[in-house]
């Protein structure tokens, strides 16, 4: 009788929530577990990573796998290319994405719907439509030696131009009238006004593309032949060849390198990027 | 008997308390407002009604039935919403039957109850129309007839009237007051307008921070106030309140209106002189503002738009229209003698 | 003062040139990174063109009956592409909608549960099918075959058996998709209006109405954007067959992504690849036409 009036209706209230608890804890382990396992298979000797039952977690912890990695295979000169390009990629579409976004937000001119409507439609070609002829094009310009065919064929991001020009269209007129007031020209209004007041979807998209280049591996595949100027990802999956048979701990090092500065980051600003991603579906 | 009680009810938002021992009773078939500055508690309280804010503890009773966990669709009321809150993608029958379907009432019978309901909020030439493509006052309506039909014990409103333009304001104001006297069934209203609550009210239940403040009809509330909120929440503008005696922490107060100006010394018990600093022509009636040479000034609503800015004029007030307050803002009620004693002559 | 001949100010002046001038740069690389190729690879789908002999032969429409009559393994890929296509908008689909919809309430668990989910989708395609390819790998160690073997069931060659292999490919696919595509549906959950869920609640409504009647129709515009955004992006799948499966084994695995590689970059045949090429570019033109034709009738927007 008094044990049964001693429950707490709150606790009672927990425990029914309990499963669903559970239940959330286990799907998120399921989206978390695989990197979880890539991680410290990268820290076990190779013997441990075929062994059965599998460890969960490094019996005999070793930096072997990394040694090999960055040692003997020179992991840090493709880790360089990745940077490169990444970077060189976001600089070229800043500079060819915001003159563009600007123009279709703020100026009305003939042929502006068409080239628009243009944008639209690149957003849905695939790379793999493109590939062949801009793998002609490249060889035919004498390029493929370089880093250049990874960088500038990406250099109009039409989804960038698209978010870019919403977030101008955004901002109120009146603030554009009350710089005109102030007499500022029209390259003062763009870049003291209208530039910063965009930065937030700026660093959205940049961001954008550098996971883009980072993670790319079709078409550095498509577009490297020579191990000089191809990125992080191509060398990881060269890691499986039989030369090294299938090593597992050397093959989750090489991709902790790759995975780890996107996770950084995203254990950091996670609720940040979130939104900005979310603001993609808002159409 | 659809009589609405609270009994030590509070809310707390995570760590903010809201409302605190709050015990309250609506009285059945009245038009109770529930009124107060953004923040007081009056939504909150409603939506306790309703069940979609439930209180943190407390009781709440409806027909002398404890209702606090039933759940919302089955308390037999009927909320209409300050933004109405209506289905934007099933049509105008479809709104009004939703509730009905799920009350499992049969086809005929729904049909009847709708046909009944648009004729009385004029909707029936609307009724296969999507909400996207009425005009505002049309969608509140839609609100209405969809609480109406649920023929609810107690019929809830959320500043039902605060999105809409003040002609067709003042139009449906009288509409709702009308409604009531025809269904006789308990309205709770909710407004932070205090022209509107005290035109349509049966009882006003004026709140501030989680508290009632005054609870009665709005001539009692009008003319009887319990403390200084009160007296300055309702009337335009508000009641004049100003310092009588620093040392016995007495403060006075008289309503606009209630002041006679003359060039001449009135008769009233409170008399001062004055000067006019401030004049606004309102048309039926002429707004002063009068400035006494001790620092104070006071509001003072006249039918003689004849005084000037500049004019020395003298403030009388009779006696019976004075109020008192302590300096924790409460009436005072007692011994109000001596206080007039205090009051009364000129100076 | 002089006057310039009104005529010739009103043509080309610098306003009017400025926007011509700030477009060019982005429609320049348009032009030749996009439009240019999708054009081109109808015209080298007329030609037999080997890499390694650069001189073109014109041989009109035989890459095409090649494609779909001499061959058989072009039909197997569309049929691939098909099955993984279906298979994975359904099943993304309806786990994010369900994910969404457990998760919409805003608390500390909601938004790690979030942000666990999201995280496959940051991570590049290519360490996702390497991880995967450990945890279904045939031998016993693999994890999906540990947990097995805790039942006693025997070790299943998920990739490398022909039934098995498409399934593990669509695994790995929605499993890195749902977790942004959830996010997506949680925004829109949440846009919608309180006062409307509460004005249902108020008419005693059950569950199940309250998600089809009020909830689903209300979703429908980012619902059919999801449907379109994941089916092209389907069509574009690549990594996983390249790393877990190379196609195989046989062909149980070859999607048209994959099919114009090989035979572009293996067989360095580029007039066919680009005969399948065009194929993979029609059939998206098609989608989309269809998708923006019949969907939009049916969407309800506010």
């Amino acid at each position: 009788m008094h044990s049964e009036s001693n429950w707490n209706p709150r606790l009672r209230q927990l425990a029914a929530r309990l499963p669903g608890i559970i239940g959330k804890l286990i799907v998120a382990f399921i989206f978390v577990f695989p990197f979880y396992w890539m991680v410290i298979t990268s820290f076990k000797p190779y013997i441990e990573t075929i062994q059965f039952p599998p460890t969960l977690w490094p019996q005999n912890f070793t930096l072997d796998a990394y040694r090999s990695i960055l040692g003997k295979m020179n992991l840090m000169g493709y880790v360089k290319n990745s940077i490169i390009v990444s970077v060189s990629e976001i600089l070229l579409q800043l500079v060819v994405m915001i003159p563009a976004a600007y123009a279709f937000a703020r100026y009305n001119f003939v042929g502006k719907g068409i080239m628009f409507g243009m944008v639209l439609v690149a957003l849905m070609i695939p790379v793999q439509v493109t590939f062949i002829t801009v793998y002609l094009l490249m060889a035919k310009w004498k390029l493929l030696g370089t880093l250049l065919p990874q960088i500038i064929p990406f250099g109009t991001n039409a989804f960038g131009i698209f978010l870019l020009r919403q977030s101008f269209l955004q901002i109120p007129e009146e603030v554009i009238e009350s710089a005109k007031l102030d007499n500022a020209s029209e390259l003062q209004i763009m870049t003291q006004i209208m530039l910063p007041m965009v930065k937030p979807t700026v660093i959205t998209i940049s961001m954008f593309s550098f996971i883009g280049r980072w993670n790319a591996y079709f078409w550095p595949l498509v577009m490297t032949d020579v191990e000089r100027i191809r990125p992080l990802t191509i060398a990881i999956e060269k890691l499986k060849d039989v030369e090294y048979g299938i090593n597992w701990n050397i093959l989750m090092a090489g991709n902790v390198l790759l995975v780890a500065p996107i996770l950084v980051v995203f254990f950091f600003a996670s609720r940040k990027i979130m939104e900005a991603f979310a603001y993609r579906g808002v159409k | 008997m659809a009589q609405i009680e609270f009994r030590n009810v509070c809310k707390f938002f995570g760590e903010t308390r809201v409302i605190e021992n709050l015990n309250l009773t609506i009285k059945d078939g009245t038009f109770t407002v529930l009124l107060g500055p953004s923040g007081c508690g009056k939504t909150t309280l409603l939506r306790m009604i309703a069940g979609i804010g439930p209180a943190t503890s407390g009781h709440i009773y409806l027909d002398g039935k404890d209702i606090t966990h039933t759940p919302p669709g089955k308390r037999g009321v009927a909320m209409v919403f300050q933004n109405y809150a209506i289905y934007p993608t099933m049509t105008v029958r479809g709104n009004i039957e939703f509730g009905l379907k799920n009350n499992k009432v049969p086809k005929a019978e729904r049909d009847r109850l709708i046909k009944e309901v648009s004729e009385v909020v004029g909707l029936t030439a609307f009724l296969d129309r999507k909400p996207s493509t009425l005009s505002g006052g049309q969608r509140q309506r839609v609100a209405l007839a969809r609480a109406m039909v649920k023929n609810p014990k107690v019929f809830l409103m959320d500043e039902p009237l605060s999105n809409l333009d003040a002609k067709l304001r003042a139009a449906m104001r009288v509409e709702l007051i009308e409604l009531h006297r025809k269904l006789k069934t308990t309205f709770v209203y909710v407004t932070h307008d205090q022209v509107e609550a005290m035109a349509m009210a049966d009882t006003i239940i004026l709140m501030n921070d989680g508290e009632i403040q005054q609870e009665g009809a709005p001539e009692d509330i009008y003319r009887d106030p319990n403390n200084i909120f009160t007296a300055q929440f309702i009337g335009t503008p508000p009641m004049n309140i100003f310092t009588l005696s620093e040392r016995a922490g007495v403060q006075i107060g008289f309503r606009p209106e209630k002041v006679d100006l003359s060039y001449e010394e009135g008769s009233g018990f409170f008399r001062r002189k004055g000067r006019i600093s401030t004049r606004e022509m309102l048309g039926s009636e002429t707004l002063y503002k009068i400035d006494f040479p001790d620092g104070v000034s006071v509001m003072v609503k006249s039918l003689e738009e004849t005084f000037s800015e500049d004019d020395e004029v003298y403030v009388s007030v009779d006696s019976e229209d004075l109020c008192f307050f302590d300096r924790s803002g409460q009436r005072i009620r007692e011994g109000v003698d001596k206080l007039l004693a205090l009051a009364g002559g000129s100076n | 003062m002089n006057q310039q001949p009104e005529t010739k100010r009103r043509f080309l002046t610098k306003e009017k040139i400025l926007p011509y001038i700030m477009v060019a740069p982005a429609m320049s690389f348009l032009l030749v990174f996009t439009f240019y190729p999708m054009v081109n690879l109808v015209y080298l789908s007329f030609f037999d063109y080997n890499l390694i002999n650069p001189n073109k032969k014109f041989v009109g429409w035989r890459n095409y009956y090649d494609l779909f009559f001499l061959r058989k393994d072009f039909v197997v890929a569309l049929k691939n592409t098909a099955v993984y296509t279906g298979a994975v908008v359904f099943f993304v689909i309806l786990l994010a909608l369900l994910l969404a919809l457990w998760i919409r309430k805003d608390s500390k668990l909601h938004h790690f549960v979030q942000s666990c989910a999201f995280t496959p989708h940051l991570v590049a395609m290519l360490s996702c099918a390497m991880i995967w390819s450990w945890i279904m790998d045939s031998n016993s160690y693999g994890l999906f075959n540990t947990v097995l073997s805790f039942f006693n069931i025997s070790p299943l060659r998920w990739l490398n058996s022909s039934t098995t292999a498409m399934l593990s490919v669509v695994i790995v696919s929605v499993w890195k998709s749902i977790g942004y595509y959830c996010l997506i549906i949680v925004s829109a959950l949440k846009a919608i209006p309180a006062e409307i869920y509460e004005a249902a609640e108020l008419d005693n409504t059950p569950r199940y109405r309250m998600f089809f009647r009020i909830i689903l129709p209300l979703l429908s515009p980012q619902l059919f954007f999801l449907l379109v955004t994941i089916t092209i992006n389907s069509f574009r799948v690549f990594d996983t067959v390249r790393i877990m499966t190379e196609g195989g084994p046989g062909n149980a695995t070859d999607v048209i992504s994959f099919y114009i590689y090989r035979y572009a970059f293996r067989h360095f045949r580029i007039g066919y690849a680009s005969a399948a090429g065009t194929i993979l570019m029609v059939i998206l033109m098609i989608l989309t036409a269809v998708y923006f034709k019949v969907l939009s009738k049916r969407v309800h927007y506010q």
